[in-house]
């Protein structure tokens, strides 16, 4: 919590550091590596309780999509809060589908979901279908460093549910769940309300993050907004960073945007061949993900 | 608190394995449920806990039927189960795997429950930090005991809990479960260990395919030729 501390206070000031002419990159990069973080947070949310979610990318288009479309009517702040309760709604409905699945099942079906998602996006005419849709910025442009802060708002609200949610009785629920769901429902745990419990948070903060992706990039499509690679960063973060944990998936998330960019930056073409490379090196050597190593380092028993 | 299954039917699939399995469970007393393997004692274990949805037959809680109830339900009304196999949480800490079993109480219920079962285990308050994986095959048996008992249940089902264990072991573990009938909580005891469990219960039933084909106070049924030579090879 006091490294989430120190990162929430060198994003706030990072907009005031002398970057010249690096500045807007920077903050760029920096903006979109607190959305990914924070969508990852809400993946491992929902993950503590067992489920392996592919919809994660459905609910951050979810949640851009209904932002962009609400917003010219409602406002900024209003949009986006529409957006994290559409996203939300969507996993109510799955979930009552498929809470009941375990494992690879429910993978699938959550996979079929967000294609449905992409495709109904792709159709309907009020979302400009494949061609589509221009957003407008967050509160008219009038503060260019709105979409900024609000990305650094929407990480720390994932920050802070996380830590909570781990502080909280739902975290005992969530990792008897996980382990063996069997004996939690004779130890007591009502198991599908905790998971569907899980997987409303998990998704509405999915599509907070989603909406202020979508006023960040001013432009959605649905390849774009549902696209498979978003579901699957959304799992790679907090698998590289350490599972069922706060710090795992935000440092993950801060770190691998940043190797990315990076890598980008350095080699051009071909970058994410050595951004594989990386990551399933990571996988090889560091099970436990950053987290586990680190305190495997400091001696300590990762709890 | 009293427990009472009567001709209840369940199986899986479309193998039925309960052909009408009646029994009684009261407060303060031991209860075995003795029989060979595939007999039926887990899966009525399983229907009393509401792992499994029964065919037929009724399970009533202090006159009040159980049906419908989901096992959460049941697991908050006082009902415990130990589940065959233990089922610990290998890479949580003892302490970890206990608090586990509380997952529904408030915080302070859930420290008074941690002390009461440490107090009824000292020894799983020795290693409270240890991971469950590496205790021993007894200690893991009564952390999974423990477990149960955080969620401060009424009456308390143990499935096989003499399994893999050394006979000696085995007394120990059995011999726990007299304690906590002497704190006042039914326990039903299903094993495939005759000899051990009429030691330590107060009545005994005898199942075979499905069904009870026997039941008496245990001293009886220890003495009862039928049982000797069955199960007891005497």
């Amino acid at each position: 919590m006091i490294l989430a501390g120190v990162l929430l206070l060198f994003a706030l000031i990072l907009p005031a550091l002398p970057l010249g002419s690096w500045q807007p990159f920077a903050l760029d990069t920096a903006q979109f590596a607190f959305l990914l973080s924070g969508l990852a947070l809400s993946w491992d949310l929902l993950a503590r309780t067992g489920q392996l979610s592919l919809a994660h990318g459905a609910f951050f288009g979810l949640g851009a999509y209904t932002a962009a479309l609400a917003a010219p009517a409602l406002g900024t702040l209003p949009a986006l809060l529409a957006g994290g309760v559409v996203a939300a709604a969507g996993s109510f409905l799955l979930g009552l589908a498929t809470l009941r699945l375990h494992g690879m099942y429910f993978a699938i079906a959550t996979l079929a979901f967000s294609e449905v998602m992409r495709t109904f996006v792709l159709k309907a005419g009020f979302t400009g279908g494949s061609i589509g849709m221009i957003v407008a910025p967050p509160f008219d442009g009038r503060f260019p460093l709105g979409g900024y802060y609000l990305a650094v708002t929407v990480l720390g609200l994932c920050v802070l549910t996380s830590y909570l949610v781990s502080r909280s009785r739902l975290s005992y629920a969530m990792a008897a769940i996980r382990q063996g769901e069997a004996v939690a429902r004779v130890l007591g745990v009502p198991v599908v309300r905790v998971k569907l419990v899980a997987f409303l948070l998990s998704s509405a903060l999915a599509g907070l993050a989603g909406g202020v992706y979508g006023m960040k990039t001013l432009f959605l499509s649905p390849y774009d907004a549902f696209s498979l690679g978003r579901a699957v960063e959304a799992l790679v973060i907090p698998i590289f960073g350490g599972l069922y944990t706060t710090t795992g998936p935000l440092v993950g998330g801060l770190l691998l945007v940043g190797l990315e960019t990076w890598l980008r930056l350095r080699i051009g073409e071909g970058y994410l061949v050595v951004y594989g490379v990386l990551l399933i090196l990571a996988i090889l050597f560091l099970p436990r993900g950053l987290v586990g190593w680190f305190s495997r380092r400091r001696g300590g028993r990762h709890a | 608190m009293k427990l009472t299954v009567s001709d209840l039917t369940a199986g899986y699939a479309k193998a039925q394995v309960l052909f009408g399995m009646s029994l009684e469970l009261g407060q303060g007393e031991l209860v075995a449920v003795l029989g060979a393997n595939g007999a039926g004692k887990t899966t009525t274990l399983r229907a009393i806990s509401g792992l499994i949805r029964p065919w037929g037959g009724e399970i009533r809680l202090d006159g009040q039927s159980l049906a419908g109830l989901s096992a959460a339900r049941r697991a908050a009304l006082g009902l415990g189960h130990v589940p065959e196999g233990r089922q610990l949480f290998p890479l949580m800490s003892v302490e970890e795997n206990l608090l586990l079993g509380a997952a529904f109480l408030a915080w302070e219920r859930r420290q008074e429950s941690l002390e009461f079962t440490y107090a009824l285990f000292p020894r799983l308050s020795e290693r409270r930090g240890q991971l469950a994986g590496t205790l021993s095959g007894g200690e893991q048996q009564m952390l999974a005991i423990g477990r149960a008992l955080m969620g401060r249940p009424r009456i308390l089902m143990v499935d096989e809990p003499s399994l893999g264990l050394s006979p000696k072991l085995a007394e120990e573990v059995l011999a726990t479960l007299a304690r906590i009938k002497a704190e006042g909580m039914g326990v039903l005891l299903v094993e495939q260990n005759v000899a051990l469990s009429l030691e330590v219960a107060d009545r005994a039933y005898v199942v075979e395919h499905g069904k009870v084909v026997l039941a008496g106070p245990a001293q009886e049924l220890a003495q009862d030729e039928r049982v000797q030579k069955a199960y007891l090879a005497l």
